[in-house]
């Protein structure tokens, strides 16, 4: 029964994409993801962008003022099991505005747990693609176990 | 003055359609738009505050990161300004690789609005078309600048990456190919009866309010309005360009500005390629202090950077101005405004093409 | 009934048919000309660090010392992949898509140089500068607290009150001296130009 939940859960994800202040490089690097040549559905990964209903989250960009309570509250919304995936340089590191006077406070995983990265400015679609779904049966198993 | 408001509905800042943070706040009696409000502010960086001090091999890097999706047009309105500054002549075949990127970075933009508009108004499958035709441009922009989105493709005095023979060749070769493409999917979009429905008439900026709200770029090129900086650049004036203009003013003339802009700017870089001069692409020079004005063509319109520099080509103030907040004035105030439907406010808003990013920076 | 008749016409299309019935995704490479991130060729690096001086992104890359000898390092999560590190590479130890191989084949380089400025008004002349200069240390290492020297060769000393910048020309642009000046009086700019190699004309 276990491994059925675990294959199942492993092929059909729904992502929710958060923006929290990036420059929307990485944005319309995942809305690539969608096109027909790197096709992220046929994985059985859904973009849905409602946090309620996602299992994981991307988050984008490096977090600015406006965000830091909205997103844990985000977090908090996604029904177990999740992960969040850092996208881009800016969650990691706060990329090149991560200097003296800026109003960012990267990296992300001050605020949410991040369960992978993806370094790149921004990376490619096929790196999106193959980060998710290597992420995804390990963040996703034996779920019911651990809880209990 | 007491106005009866039935709700004040709020959309965003998550929201499917858009896909960064933005809120609109409408007010509404039944399903009629009364008064509607963009609120900003989930992406201030601070930008402009880090430029400062810095030189601008390193601000070169942040002004490409103000947007990501027109890039190249960030880019070299920058160095462009810093050109003017110093007194750098960029090498000419240079100039024309410049064109070159910046055009292909429009296309892209542009198919990508478009996308954006035909997800909105929920017609997938042309949407899907879109993103597809647009991988293909961002294959000759990947061809020429070995990157997909932050290009950094030019430097002053000229460009980074000579384009070989090769390379050349293989744009010329595909440019074909995607005008046709994207010839037939402005005749899906045109002829589309269920399209027309939801474009039509919808979200009218009339010239007049286009020239009270300061829309520039598509916007106002689709309200009869002839604006386009790029007619006053020196290259683009060798190349005989002039602006595509529509009058309907509603949804579907900025979209479909959008594409003839598309076509356009596939002739300018098949032009460009052609006429290619033999020649270095680097001219040299150092950035010395002074500062100035400059603007140049986005695709979303007007973008105009003023910059002063210190005694060694260090920023010492910097003051972007990007298309965007216009253009999400002129949606907010004037097409939303009266609006029959609340379903329609998200398509106007996205077909304004706003860029958050840029906007807030 | 029009819209069903549009939808029945496009569907109907031979490409639409052959692609929707024969297509699948292509295996996604990453093509040859992609900037990804730089890694070394093998070729010796000379501890120069033009690398990290024109290094956009704050803490990409460091040069350290690996096994006797030094190597750079590339950061992912800060690295940008401009490549704008391979191109500053007298030796060509590092490679990042076609980057390398335009750049040998253009001639193109980038110079770099690098002034020193002081704020005399913000000056403490505690020496801090002069003491903490990597260069300085290794052309005078008996440098005491005060940044006195009897050296001429040394970039900067404290001489009879003030601080004076004697060899502006030694100093490699590393800002060391920027980030230990409590003050914030020195600044060290950075000027870069890049250039091609047999091209006289539209020199300033």
């Amino acid at each position: 029964m276990q491994r059925v939940k675990n294959a199942v859960r492993s092929r059909s994800i729904h992502v929710c994409v958060v923006d929290t202040g990036s420059c929307n490089g990485c944005d319309i690097e995942v809305l690539a993801c969608l096109s027909p040549r790197y096709d992220i559905e046929q994985y059985g990964i859904y973009v849905h962008n409602n946090p309620r209903e996602a299992d994981v989250l991307l988050v984008i960009g490096a977090v600015t003022p406006q965000w830091e309570d909205k997103l844990i509250a985000l977090w908090e919304k996604i029904p177990e099991p999740k992960a969040a995936i850092a996208v881009g340089n800016c969650p990691i590191s706060g990329c090149v505005f991560n200097r003296h006077d800026s109003y960012v406070s990267a990296p992300a995983s001050k605020f949410i747990p991040i369960a992978a990265e993806i370094p790149g400015c921004p990376p490619r679609p096929t790196e999106i693609l193959s980060t998710i779904l290597a992420i995804a049966p390990l963040a996703f198993k034996d779920f019911e176990r651990e809880r209990k | 003055m007491k106005r009866t408001v039935d709700v004040s509905f709020p959309v965003g800042p998550v929201h499917p359609c858009w896909k960064e943070p933005a809120r609109v706040k409408c007010e509404t009696r039944g399903e009629y738009v009364l008064r509607a409000e963009v609120e900003l502010g989930y992406m201030k960086k601070g930008i402009e505050r880090i430029m400062k001090g810095r030189p601008w091999q390193e601000v070169m890097f942040l002004a490409e990161r103000v947007c990501g999706i027109c890039s190249v047009v960030h880019n070299m309105v920058f160095i462009e300004t810093m050109e003017k500054i110093s007194g750098i002549a960029p090498a000419e075949r240079a100039a024309y690789l410049r064109v070159v990127a910046n055009e292909l970075d429009r296309i892209q933009s542009h198919l990508l609005a478009n996308f954006s508009y035909c997800y909105t108004i929920e017609h997938e499958t042309l949407g899907m078309y879109l993103l597809d035709l647009r991988e293909k441009v961002m294959d000759l922009l990947e061809k020429l600048t070995g990157a997909r989105v932050n290009k950094a493709y030019m430097v002053p005095g000229g460009v980074r990456f000579d384009i070989g023979e090769e390379t050349r060749h293989a744009i010329l070769g595909s440019i074909p190919r995607i005008r046709e493409e994207t010839k037939r999917y402005r005749g899906m979009f045109s002829g589309g009866p269920m399209i027309g429905l939801r474009s039509k008439g919808v979200g009218i900026l009339s010239r007049e309010d286009a020239g009270r709200c300061h829309a520039v770029g598509p916007t106002a090129r689709a309200s009869g309005i002839a604006v386009d900086c790029r007619q006053r650049h020196p290259t683009y004036m060798k190349l005989g360009f002039s602006p595509v203009v529509r009058d309907e003013g509603d949804n579907f003339a900025r979209v479909m500005v959008r594409f003839d802009e598309a076509i356009q700017s596939l002739s300018l870089v098949q032009q460009c390629l052609e006429r290619l001069p033999e020649g270095p692409v680097l001219a040299g020079g150092i950035c010395r202090a002074g500062e100035t004005v400059h603007r140049g063509e986005a695709p979303r319109g007007e973008l105009s950077y003023f910059v002063k520099t210190d005694e060694y080509g260090r920023i010492a103030e910097i003051s972007i101005q990007t298309p965007s907040i216009m253009n999400i004035e002129a949606a907010a105030h004037y097409m939303m405004t009266g609006a029959v439907s609340l379903a329609d406010v998200t398509s106007i808003f996205i077909s304004a093409d706003p860029c958050i990013a840029c906007t807030e920076r | 009934m029009r819209s069903i008749l549009f939808y029945l016409r496009e569907f109907i299309r031979q490409e639409w048919m052959r692609k929707f019935i024969f297509v699948r995704t292509a295996p996604l490479l990453t093509p040859a000309y992609f900037r990804d991130f730089p890694v070394r060729t093998g070729r010796e690096c000379t501890h120069c660090l033009s690398c990290m001086m024109i290094c956009p992104a704050p803490g990409a890359i460091e040069v350290v010392r690996e096994k006797g000898e030094w190597a750079p390092i590339i950061h992912k999560g800060h690295c940008i992949r401009c490549g704008l590190c391979v191109e500053a590479c007298p030796e060509g130890v590092l490679t990042s898509g076609f980057v390398l191989e335009r750049h040998a084949e253009q001639k193109t380089s980038i110079r770099a140089e690098y002034h020193i400025q002081i704020d005399h008004e913000r000056c403490m002349r505690c020496g801090n500068c002069c003491v903490a200069c990597p260069v300085n240390k290794e052309v005078d290492p008996q440098m005491g607290a005060g940044g006195y020297s009897s050296n001429d060769e040394v970039i900067m000393r404290i001489e009879g009150g003030r601080q004076r910048v004697i060899h502006e020309e030694r100093c490699t642009g590393c800002k060391t001296c920027e980030e230990t000046c409590p003050n914030m009086a020195i600044r060290v700019a950075r000027v870069v130009e890049v250039q091609q190699e047999g091209n006289d004309e539209a020199r300033v």
